[in-house]
């Protein structure tokens, strides 16, 4: 007979068994593969063969990697301008106007939709022949000649960067409304007759309390912007040149392009660093207990 | 009595088991065919699979048909598998990879056992499937590139008819580039502009392979006037930032004179521009003759159970009968010489512009060039085109582009040797 913490330990790990299968199957385990793969020299075709350092190596003289890696950096440092346009929003939308859900649920829309399907709205809106936005601007006499936006290697990178925002500025607006939902309305009210303004009350009150939320919106958001693989492959293939090439799409490149699956395996572990890193500060920016649970 | 009830049980089950192997025993010759982006020829295919099988009683025809990007993904992840297809459709150099790392057969032994074989097809194309001396895939269907040239915008520039030399190319994109109109522009992917090089004489690599040839004054002259060009208007800029919807997009739009494309293209222009006919667009060869070609070509797999069966398939399929109802199905051209011969003959009656456009692509076809074997041939092109793209595009001098584009590349065949 068991003990009833024994008993409650082991139903515990039941539940958490088949999760934790699928995540040592789908992410330890390919992880630790492509590690010990970046020590390789491997192709479908070839047995594998020690490398030790030389991809890493190749990687350091690998202009490509570097442009990859740089325009990765500028995607991530465009997940903040979304946030705060959608804090921006939800802060609209949280107040007692008419309405209010409809908007919430225009706003939500474009987060759902399959992410290639935004990638060819884009594009067509991006199109330098029929686009909306070219039409728009020429029709406002805001440009002479229409803007190549996708195939312009000063344009393209911000046009992605814009889809991206697009798609994801109603999962931020949710995150960020359910945060501003749990700030006290008691708390507000004490500021205010004790006459803090309108911005007193945003900047000392409701961010520091929206913190968890800001948090996760960065993260997710952080995420969702470096791996959108199907965005970049979609509207720009990461191109002109590399002007649109993130890791994610030059791992694609190296390993199904190119056959070179153990390059490719070097550049996911230096993505794989990357990603942990920036999480990690990211949590350390938010007082370093994002996600606990509390027990009391 | 149990018991006896149990061993029927069991003898049952293990009869339920095993007929399935042995009917797959007798059934062992399966053939796998995994063919690039041609869904639509389903009903082709069928009657050509039902025609094999009637020749060869037993036989199994498995067919998948993979998107662009996704069939390499996909055979490679088949090969890793240690379950690749009998039969594989490559497009352009990804073969050579596979050649080269023993994933192909060798068709050399059967064709030299069938001469009649390599009879059927053009020498040249059929050479274009060639990597250190063997035959690795037999073609399936061809294309290479041209100059479409819209006679209008022509007429209105006062030029008689298409340039003859790669001066005179520029100098005719000069005299039609006029507010949004452009002279020129070329399709850059899988080496298509290479002709522009290749007509000026310009080598991409030495002869033994191991060195960069192109960083000539040569090469910096042609590079200088296709930036000035491409500044002035002459060149359209989508020749060096689009992929296949941009550059065809914009030529059907009827405001750029010349199009450095493969035939392929004519289909797709055609579709969107309502202005073509017989009288506003001509089909012409680019001066020098050099062409680059974008081949499809069935080999078979080193994995392939079945090696002797489907070279018969693939000999099947490429027959003067089926590759004539592809020709007609899907007007394109299979290198078979009968098959095209005839297939064009019958196209002059029914569209004759489409039969100019392809009767470009059985002409000159000794003069094929950015079609090397090489192994590495998506890495080099990697190395090398970023560095093109920088200098027509003026965000580098030529000379500084081309020394830069020869150190990765020699860096590259370094770790090559």
């Amino acid at each position: 007979m068991l003990r009833p913490r024994t008993r409650q330990a082991l139903l515990l790990w039941c539940f958490l068994a088949p999760s934790l299968a699928i995540f040592l199957l789908y992410r330890v385990i390919p992880v630790i593969w492509n590690l010990v793969l970046s020590f390789q020299y491997w192709s479908p075709l070839k047995a594998a063969e020690f490398a030790g350092w030389d991809h890493y190596e190749d990687l350091w003289f690998d202009d490509v990697f570097w442009q990859a890696l740089w325009n990765t950096l500028i995607v991530i440092a465009s997940a903040p301008i979304g946030i705060a346009l959608a804090l921006g929003l939800a802060l609209l939308v949280n107040a007692d106007i008419r309405g209010r859900n409809v908007y919430r649920t225009i706003i939500f829309l474009s987060y759902p939709l399959m992410t290639v399907a935004v990638a060819i709205i884009w594009r067509w809106m991006f199109d330098e022949r029929v686009g909306l936005i070219n039409y728009a601007a020429r029709t406002f006499d805001l440009v002479d000649k229409p803007i190549p936006f996708l195939n312009s290697f000063t344009w393209a990178l911000p046009s992605v960067i814009v889809a991206n925002i697009w798609q994801m500025l109603g999962f931020y607006m949710i995150i960020l409304l359910a945060g501003l939902q749990n700030v006290p309305r008691e708390l507000h009210e004490a500021a205010a007759i004790d006459g803090a303004g309108a911005w007193h009350r945003f900047t000392r009150i409701t961010l520091p309390l929206i913190r968890p939320s800001l948090f996760l919106a960065f993260v997710v958001g952080m995420l969702n912007s470096i791996t959108s693989f199907d965005l970049v492959y979609v509207m720009t293939g990461g191109g002109p040149g590399r002007a649109t090439e993130i890791l994610v799409t030059y791992i694609y490149k190296l390993g199904f392009v190119q056959t070179k699956f153990d390059d490719a395996a070097a550049v996911t572990i230096v993505f794989f660093v990357l990603l942990i890193s920036i999480a990690w500060a990211a949590n350390r920016f938010t007082g370093g207990n994002a996600g606990a649970v509390e027990t009391e | 009595m149990r018991r006896r009830s149990v061993v029927k049980a069991a003898l049952a089950g293990a009869t339920v088991l095993a007929a399935p192997a042995y009917l797959r025993a007798q059934s062992s010759k399966k053939l796998s065919i995994l063919t690039w982006n041609i869904a639509d020829q389903q009903e082709l295919f069928k009657q050509e699979f039902a025609d094999f099988k009637a020749a060869n009683p037993g036989v199994e025809i498995e067919w998948l048909d993979k998107k662009g990007p996704d069939l390499p993904a996909f055979y490679q992840t088949q090969i890793v598998a240690g379950t690749p297809p009998d039969i594989v459709d490559l497009q352009g150099a990804i073969w050579v990879d596979y050649a080269a790392n023993g994933g192909l057969v060798d068709l050399t032994p059967y064709l030299q056992k069938e001469p009649d074989v390599a009879k059927r097809f053009n020498a040249d194309y059929l050479k274009g499937w060639v990597y250190q001396g063997k035959t690795y895939l037999l073609p399936f269907y061809v294309a290479k590139t041209l100059l479409y040239y819209n006679k209008t915008m022509f007429q209105e520039a006062g030029l008689a008819g298409p340039p003859q030399s790669f001066d005179e190319l520029l100098g005719f994109s000069e005299k039609m580039a006029k507010a949004e109109k452009t002279g020129f522009l070329t399709l850059n992917f899988d080496w298509l502009y290479w002709p522009l090089f290749k007509m000026n004489g310009i080598e991409l690599l030495s002869p033994d392979g191991k060195k960069a040839a192109f960083n000539t004054p040569q090469t910096a002259d042609v590079l200088a006037k296709l930036a000035k060009a491409t500044a002035s208007g002459g060149v359209n800029k989508i020749s060096w930032t689009g992929r296949w919807v941009e550059p065809n997009g914009a030529f059907a739009a009827g405001t750029v004179g010349m199009l450095h494309a493969h035939s392929s293209s004519y289909f797709f222009v055609k579709g969107q521009g309502p202005w073509i006919n017989g009288q506003t667009l001509g089909a012409a060869q680019l001066p020098g003759y050099w062409s680059t070609p974008t081949n499809h070509g069935f080999a078979i797999s080193k994995g392939s159970k079945n090696p002797d069966l489907a070279w018969k398939f693939i000999t099947h399929v490429t027959s003067d009968k089926w590759a004539s109802a592809f020709f007609k199905n899907r007007s394109v051209l299979t290198a078979n010489l009968a098959a095209d011969n005839a297939g064009l003959a019958e196209m002059e009656k029914t569209d004759p512009l489409a039969a100019a456009v392809l009767r470009t692509q059985i002409e000159h076809t000794d003069k094929l060039t950015g079609n090397w074997p090489l192994p590495y041939d998506a890495e080099l092109k990697d190395a090398f085109w970023p560095e093109i793209q920088n200098a027509a595009l003026g965000r580098k001098e030529p000379q500084k582009a081309l020394a830069d584009a020869e150190r990765t590349v020699n860096r590259l065949l370094a770790r090559k040797a």
